[in-house]
């Protein structure tokens, strides 16, 4: 129901019903390994206040996960690092969650930033500037002839 | 009140999950389908994540197959065609108005499809920082959260409205006016406890009264806070005369 931000779970007591978080405030960041990790290991970072009963209800209901296990721990980040006022700067913690997947299911971290090969059009001037560029850089080049030889020695 | 918000809300809880059990259930039948793709897919196009001039277009909504190995987790990724792009096109956000026209169920299902593309964003931005390449479109990422924070406040309203006309209470976590060591008045929001207040040395030591030896600063606090207003004033009042004297077809500025 609070689902504002710092969000504080409600007190448990023996015999109070099951919480339920309606619309979840939490919300979670896939990460590449920095270690190599087994094929079916999945590594989110994690809001401070989630558990690992969270991160399973989570992944399961909302995005149809089976989840096997949950491993968490917490990074702890500098506090060493002075800005240009010599004052310390902390960089915020963040908790870390090791997702093992059910069903003997894999995961590989994609790669999502591969260059694209742009092709322009033809007659367009973006072509006309592309062909420009590589016969200015033909011209830079020195003679083949000379055999690698730089140009200050004469003749 | 509570119980029967909280049922409501319980109802739509319930709904929500047989919707996915109902789509769950075809996706046994069908083995094409996943349940987050046509779950995301329905919401995409009925329950747009941006309000208006949103990239779903045909040709670029996301494909309806994937790999049974990566089933769901697809969802914290953006569509392959968008792998590589400089930028990516996105709508304005929700506003509050549009938002209001909307029944409870579908500001529900709007929530988790905010959510996720919130949780897609900080996937990308992280992987951007760690290859050091440029996020595309980060703006993307405030969208979300502007729409996800008037969608609160459209709830909170709703709440609010209907705690009013069952209960008559204005707030809907309990507080009362008390008196710090300060001797300044403020609304103190009770918190759970575990213990009786009279039990709790950590409660004890924060005293909601004021020492003896205080009140005196008190006075000196009040007639330092009066001098200043009165500073104020006869401020304004001076610069008023100032510009009467200087330009006197000007008519005087009622305070």
């Amino acid at each position: 129901m609070i689902s504002c931000f710092p969000y504080r779970y409600p007190l448990y007591q023996i015999g109070n019903p099951q919480l339920r978080i309606f619309r979840p405030p939490f919300s979670l960041t896939l990460v590449r390994p920095g270690k190599e990790q087994p094929q079916d290991t999945v590594q989110f970072r994690i809001p401070m206040e989630m558990t690992k009963c969270d991160v399973r209800n989570y992944l399961e209901k909302i995005y149809n996960v089976p989840v096997g296990a949950v491993r968490t721990r917490i990074q702890y980040c500098t506090n060493k690092k002075r800005n240009h006022l010599n004052q310390k700067v902390k960089r915020p913690d963040y908790k870390v969650a090791y997702v093992q997947l059910a069903q003997q299911q894999t995961f590989e971290f994609p790669d999502i930033f591969t260059e694209k090969d742009v092709k322009s059009a033809e007659g367009s001037v973006e072509e006309m500037q592309e062909k420009f560029m590589e016969d200015e850089k033909q011209r830079q080049k020195p003679d083949l002839r000379r055999g690698g030889v730089t140009e200050w020695f004469g003749l | 009140m509570a119980a029967t918000s909280v049922g409501r809300v319980l109802t739509l809880c319930r709904q929500f999950q047989n919707a996915f059990r109902i789509s769950t259930s075809l996706a046994v039948q069908q083995s094409a389908l996943t349940l987050t793709k046509s779950q995301s897919y329905l919401d995409r196009l009925t329950y747009p994540l941006l309000s208006s001039n949103w990239h779903c277009h045909v040709g670029q909504c996301r494909p309806l197959h994937t790999t049974i190995s990566r089933r769901g987790l697809e969802g914290f990724f953006d569509i392959p065609e968008n792998w590589g792009e400089a930028t990516v096109k996105s709508g304005a956000p929700w506003t509050a108005k549009q938002l209001r026209t909307k029944s409870n169920e579908d500001l529900h299902k709007l929530w988790y499809v905010l959510l996720k593309e919130k949780n897609m964003l900080l996937t990308i931005e992280q992987e951007s920082k760690r290859q050091r390449i440029q996020m595309p479109s980060p703006e993307r990422l405030k969208k979300i959260e502007r729409s996800m924070k008037r969608l609160d406040t459209v709830v909170k309203e709703r709440e609010d409205a209907l705690r009013l006309l069952q209960t008559g209470q204005e707030r809907a976590r309990p507080g009362a006016w008390r008196k710090d060591i300060f001797g300044r008045v403020y609304w103190y929001r009770f918190r759970e406890h575990a213990l009786p207040w009279y039990m709790n040395k950590r409660y004890k030591r924060k005293r909601f009264y004021t020492p003896l030896f205080v009140t005196p600063h008190i006075r000196l606090r009040l007639e330092k806070h009066l001098r200043a207003k009165t500073r104020i004033q006869n401020k304004e009042r001076e610069k008023q005369t100032v510009l009467q004297e200087k330009f006197p077809q000007i008519k005087a500025q009622s305070s």
